[in-house]
């Protein structure tokens, strides 16, 4: 099978249809033991200290690890992605352009994937046989995610990991199904573990993977990772077809429509409190603004750059903020 | 229900008694004859409420400067962040502000969003912007910290980094026949300077100021060029004091 680069979550059915094996570039990048090499290959062929970090860790990833066809998405992602593609093009990879319609109409979706369709010469029909299949996935991912905040017995780090990987279903379909049936065995076996506070993650998933560890000395638990469940696709099993599967997703389109379900899922999930993480140097930053006016409940923004790990301020901040929001929950009301 | 508020600061142990979430006694005692006069050691620190003329207390809490000298017998602990953020909501009932609290060692800045602090920002090396470096630079000028502090037009320029230099650049300043209003206003300029950098991450509208330096009236002039409102507590420098008997009347089971 041909391998083939995504930068971010695009219609895998299609590809998968089409006999590739989609890698996501993002999961080959942070899961590196040498994460830090694939940054250094981008920023010696020119990318500048002052950007995203995916980027440069995306970029470094694709080169060192021979990819040589990905998927560009020309909308829906950020502009420093659009670049990233330009760059990889002129170097000599092939590229397939995909787009999430800024007008988020359906009618617009179902366009973008039949061209996305067309390119690779595959049917409705197969897409749909494909489509099936991994739903069986998707809804051992919806049970892994209900385990972490009905029955308090996965942990967020779990939750972030298996759900993150649902992106390019770890790069082989059979064995990440058997893998997330064994840990979902496991995982029923063990006893809830309740912690006081109920955090939200929103955002991009983390470079500081250790954030999820970090807050559970602060008796506090993850119990939504947003971006993650939206990669695992959740309300797939509700949608008609490709198209509506595609369309009835937040993460490529605007803050309003990410903050409806987002809203949704802290009453859902009774959160406490959100963590809202962003990458420096991207403008995800901004959305900050709207988000901290928009929700209810207290948000905390914090900041990843190169380093895999949670640097010792944002520690503290980390540390104040759940000790004040513990507080706050004890507040007769 | 009276609850008992301690906060051990550098140069004065702050407290405060509230009963009823109303405050009935304030006091302040140097750090080094509270530890001396007023307290013993047996394994913890034990405080003599007695002689303190404090009474009976339901609750007590400290915090302050550094953690191992405030593990007070029979008191909770908490960190002073908190206590500063909880002593701002008792002096001022606002929910979202930027809290600059200056003492006689330390400066911390925390953005409070939602009554929870989601920023925070602290003095680390170095006190060269703090209440200390305004206490020497008044000796050197052999006036008062209080009439110093007055002092805001025509700031002579005052550029050491170092507190112990400031100090010769200051007499060098003297030397050259400045006057007194302007050497004032000099030294309350420079430290506004040395806190800009730490407030410089923290845009907002509204900057709260407590410690002892928030007595500073010409600081708090400088720092109205930069927010669109600052608000002194009443209570500046029992401010952690206040946050401690808040966090037990309204927190603590």
């Amino acid at each position: 099978m041909r391998r083939i680069g995504l930068t971010t979550t695009v219609p895998i059915e299609v590809l998968i249809a089409a006999g590739y094996h989609p890698i996501d570039l993002n999961n080959l990048f942070i899961t590196s033991e040498d994460y830090g090499k694939y940054i250094d290959i981008a920023e010696r062929d020119g990318f500048p200290k002052s950007l995203c970090a995916w980027i440069k860790g995306i970029y470094g990833a694709c080169i060192e690890n021979g990819i040589t066809e990905i998927i560009g998405v020309m909308e829906g992602d950020c502009s420093n992605t659009k670049v990233l593609i330009e760059i990889l093009k002129q170097k000599g990879i092939k590229v397939y352009p995909f787009s999430f319609p800024h007008t988020h109409k359906e009618e617009d979706v179902e366009q973008e994937i039949k061209k996305f369709m067309e390119i690779f010469g595959v049917e409705y029909e197969e897409v749909e046989k494909v489509r099936t299949r991994l739903n069986k996935i998707r809804a051992l991912a919806k049970e892994l995610d209900r385990l972490t905040y009905i029955d308090n017995k996965a942990d967020g780090f779990e939750n972030h990991l298996y759900l993150v990987s649902l992106s390019d279903f770890n790069g082989d379909v059979e064995a990440f199904e058997n893998e997330l049936m064994d840990v979902i065995d496991k995982i029923k076996g063990r006893k809830a573990k309740k912690k006081k506070l109920r955090l939200g993650f929103i955002g991009v998933p983390p470079m500081t993977g250790d954030i999820y560890d970090f807050v559970e000395k602060f008796n506090a638990h993850f119990v939504y990772n947003e971006v993650q469940r939206e990669f695992a696709f959740p309300r797939a099993d509700k949608a008609a077809n490709i198209y509506e599967q595609y369309y009835d997703y937040t993460y490529p389109y605007d803050i309003e429509f990410r903050l409806k379900e987002i809203k949704k899922q802290i009453k859902e999930r009774k959160i406490d409190g959100i963590i809202h993480y962003t990458q420096a140097f991207c403008y995800r930053a901004l959305q900050d603004i709207i988000i901290k006016d928009e929700l209810d409940v207290p948000v905390l923004n914090i900041e990843g750059d190169k380093l895999n790990r949670l640097d010792a301020r944002t520690k503290l901040r980390i540390e104040a903020f759940l000790d004040m929001l513990s507080d706050l929950k004890e507040e007769p009301k | 229900m009276r609850i008992l508020g301690i906060d051990l600061g550098s140069r004065e142990v702050k407290i405060v008694l509230m009963e009823d979430d109303k405050i009935i006694k304030k006091q302040k005692i140097s750090t080094m004859s509270f530890y001396r006069d007023y307290c013993s050691y047996d394994g913890k620190i034990i405080v003599d409420l007695d002689k303190l003329q404090i009474g009976h207390v339901d609750k007590a809490i400290s915090t302050g400067y550094g953690r191992n000298n405030t593990d007070l017998n029979k008191f909770i602990t908490i960190n002073e962040i908190k206590a500063h953020v909880y002593g701002a909501f008792y002096q001022t009932d606002l929910e979202e502000f930027i809290l600059l609290d200056v003492g006689g060692q330390d400066v911390k800045v925390v953005k409070v969003e939602k009554r929870v602090s989601t920023d925070l920002e602290l003095n680390d090396k170095c006190a060269a912007s703090c209440g200390r470096y305004l206490e020497n630079m008044a000796n050197v000028l052999e006036i008062s910290l209080d009439e110093m502090s007055k002092y805001y037009e025509n700031p002579v320029g005052l550029n050491s980094t170092c507190a112990v230099f400031s100090e010769s650049e200051l007499i060098g300043k003297i030397a050259e026949g400045v006057s007194l209003d302007s050497l004032c206003a000099g030294v309350n300029y420079s430290l506004y300077k040395r806190l800009k950098p730490l407030l410089t991450k923290f845009k907002g509208r509204k900057l709260v100021v407590s410690g002892g330096v928030a007595n500073n009236t010409a600081i708090i002039e400088y720092l109205k060029n930069d927010y669109d409102e600052v608000i002194r507590v009443d209570d500046p420098q029992f401010n952690g004091a206040i946050g401690c008997c808040y966090y037990g009347s309204r927190f603590l089971k």
